[in-house]
């Protein structure tokens, strides 16, 4: 039983506040995902936790217990890094027996643990190799099975896959979320990678410039944004965002892209739920696949001209030229051949955004 | 596709292999020349041209241990048949073994001095590679306040040749009833090693990754801890490297060992000269003196050629 909880936590390099007023509770056995753009903070706040960096305010519990004056060997906690920092003069055996000689345990205890470990990540056959014999994917494991022997308090991982190739990481983001739904134990995982993120997370926590953004499930982040540069962040392809004139047209709303000519038709509903902000500076989002097309017009499709298409496979990202905007669209992969072709399209109000331009707060309007 | 080697590589190939044997025999011919003049006869030692071909002997390094004096006249053939065979080759070259009232034979001043060597260039390469690996671990991994400045400051012990403090040094050393001591010695080469010691670590200590220590942080370790079991092992390669550099500057020392020490604590380097004094030199006894001298740092640098030859962090870090 681990909870974790960060209370108005600031961290200063000199001058420069990388962390600022963070607030967060991370339950037992959650998986906890930092999310952003390095230096965003994410990694400095994950070391803070660890006791390998210390905090200039704020609190850092575990359980309940202040810990931000304890050393990193006190807290009971296990680290995982990017570089996997397996120690090169030892054998994976030693590597991993390591934090257990560090409680002074009994050497046929430390050996039954080490051997039950490997047989769990699977390594059991490496164990009298050196570091330097081993593949990328089994040195995570092995650094995986340092950090899980002790069984700590809660697992804090920096990218530990940030260094795979693309098809490794994709296996061990599997093995990663198969072994935590296993063991169970409380993680915060540090990643830039909101595919790993998504995938991996029961929560994530958006950081930007040390603010945090946005702390939610997976669907929540994607779904409901709270700011541009969440909606902008999560998701692939990127959200398309475009400045927003929102007017009223005889039957409903219509909403205008830029200096697009014509606008998108939207439900009536929008302008009572905009609440007064329909004349300042808005923004909409909305994600390709919000985008619909068809080829032959219909009530409320308004006519564009595609631009390039991408294809990647299962779909492909087509590019609509609205005024001097474009907006990105998922279709099924084929559904149009090349630019310049005129197709008609409109925006799902049920799946578009809107953002106040200014503070790029979500205006949490939903049709 | 198999390399095709042009008729000019290969040339290019075959001269400098040819250099490089040049520069072998250019740097070896010293030591050739005295292990073989250790082992020559006396009278062969200084002929010209030189001597190449000749029965190796072992009669220097008896003379080289042992005290001798001048035979007034031959021994007698039953002296001669009693004696044994290392004193009978001191009897061909016209001398005899000093002995004692009790027959006990007398020993040269060069074991006690090659003990001497020993002791003091042991002693302080093991205290300014361990101080200096200690400062050059905080330098590398603490913010220290003026680090440039301090490190320059360590270097610039450096900046002078020894020799000009050496008058100073002596002074001081007298009125603290510190020369002709082991201890004023160590003290004296560890403190002119320490300087290089830190520079050289500090190199080290930076490339081994921080992470190391953190992964033993979190995992319940000490910082002291961590140092110990895993830096220090990171770090053999550049321990080794600095202390084959202490070793041999300390075992080599001549100046302020002449100018310190005289009896108590000579180390060998300033005593193996001084026997070219007393009669005619032997050259084959000195070089025989400086021969074993030549070993312990051979075979030092031969024990730690692993060290010294391999790779720092074997990738067990990926960058």
């Amino acid at each position: 039983m681990t909870q974790i909880e960060l209370r108005g936590v600031q961290k200063f390099f000199g001058a420069v506040q990388v962390i600022k007023d963070l607030n967060l509770k991370i339950a037992d056995n959650e998986f906890i995902v930092l999310l952003g753009q390095s230096g965003c903070g994410k990694t400095t706040t994950l070391r803070a936790i660890a006791g390998l960096e210390t905090i200039g305010e704020g609190d850092i519990l575990i359980d309940g217990k202040p810990v931000q004056h304890l050393k990193a060997a006190d807290r009971d906690i296990a680290m995982v890094f990017q570089s996997f920092s397996l120690y090169p003069h030892m054998s994976v055996y030693e590597n991993i027996a390591f934090p257990l000689r560090a409680t002074r345990k009994s050497k046929t205890e430390i050996d039954q643990e080490v051997r039950s470990v490997a047989k769990t990540l699977q390594i059991s056959d490496l164990l009298a190799k050196k570091p330097s014999a081993l593949s990328g994917g089994d040195m995570q494991r092995v650094a995986i099975g340092r950090a899980l022997v002790r069984r700590p308090k809660a697992m804090l991982m920096d990218e530990p896959i940030g260094a795979l190739d693309a098809k490794l990481r994709e296996e061990m983001r599997a093995e990663i979320k198969r072994l935590h739904i296993k063991q169970g134990s409380t993680t915060i995982y540090v990643t830039h990678d909101q595919i790993e993120a998504m995938s991996l997370a029961d929560r994530i926590v958006i950081m930007h410039e040390g603010v945090l953004q946005q702390v939610g499930t997976p669907d929540e982040v994607y779904s409901q944004p709270a700011n541009l540069f969440v909606a902008q962040f999560v998701g692939s392809p990127v959200m398309n965002v475009a400045d927003a004139a929102v007017t009223e047209k005889a039957s409903a709303a219509s909403v205008t892209l830029g200096d697009a000519a014509a606008g998108f038709e939207f439900p009536r509903t929008l302008l009572s739920k905009l609440n007064g902000h329909a004349g300042d500076a808005l923004a909409l989002g909305i994600r390709p696949e919000g985008v619909l097309i068809r080829r032959d017009a219909a009530d409320g499709f308004m006519a564009v001209e595609t631009q390039i298409v991408e294809p990647l496979g299962s779909f492909d990202i087509v590019d609509l030229k609205v005024g001097s905007n474009m907006l990105r669209a998922r279709t099924k992969s084929g559904f149009i051949s090349g630019p310049g072709e005129k197709v008609f399209a409109r925006i799902d109000p049920t799946q578009a955004h809107f953002f106040d331009k200014a503070s790029g707060k979500s205006l949490e309007v939903r049709l | 596709m198999a390399a095709v080697r042009t008729s000019s590589e290969i040339t290019f190939n075959r001269v400098a292999i040819v250099a490089v044997l040049l520069v072998t025999i250019i740097f070896l011919a010293p030591i050739y020349w005295i292990a073989s003049t250790a082992f020559k006869p006396r009278n062969l030692a200084t002929t010209i041209p030189p001597t190449v071909v000749f029965q190796p002997e072992i009669s220097p390094f008896v003379k080289l241990f042992t005290k001798r004096s001048q035979l007034r006249s031959p021994p007698s053939p039953e002296e001669y048949a009693a004696a044994p065979w290392w004193e009978r080759v001191v009897f061909d070259g016209g001398e005899k073994i000093v002995r004692d009232g009790k027959g006990q034979v007398q020993w040269s001043g060069y074991p006690s001095r090659f003990l001497n060597s020993l002791i003091i260039a042991i002693t302080s390469t093991v205290l300014a590679v361990g101080m200096g690996t200690f400062t050059a671990y905080g330098f590398s991994r603490f913010k220290v306040k003026g680090e440039a400045d301090l490190l320059f400051f360590i270097l610039s012990t450096r900046m002078l040749p020894p020799v000009v403090v050496a008058i100073p040094m002596f002074l001081m050393y007298r009125a603290v009833g510190l020369n002709d001591s082991h201890i004023g010695l160590i003290i004296l080469y560890t403190a002119f090693n320490l300087s290089f010691s830190v520079w050289l670590m500090k190199g080290f200590m930076d490339e081994i990754p921080k992470e190391y220590e953190e992964a033993a942080l979190v995992d319940g370790y000490t910082r002291m801890e961590a140092f110990f079991k895993i830096v220090l092992p990171e770090a053999a390669t550049g321990i080794a490297a600095t202390a084959v550099f202490c070793f041999i500057t300390a075992w080599n020392e001549y100046a302020f060992a002449l100018i310190m020490t005289n009896r108590r604590a000579q180390t060998a380097p300033p005593f193996i000269p001084s026997q070219v004094g007393s009669g005619l030199p032997d050259w084959t006894v000195i070089a025989a003196g400086t021969f074993l001298f030549l070993l312990p740092v051979a075979i030092f640098t031969f024990l730690l050629r692993n060290h010294l030859l391999r790779g720092m962090s074997f990738g067990a870090i990926r960058k």
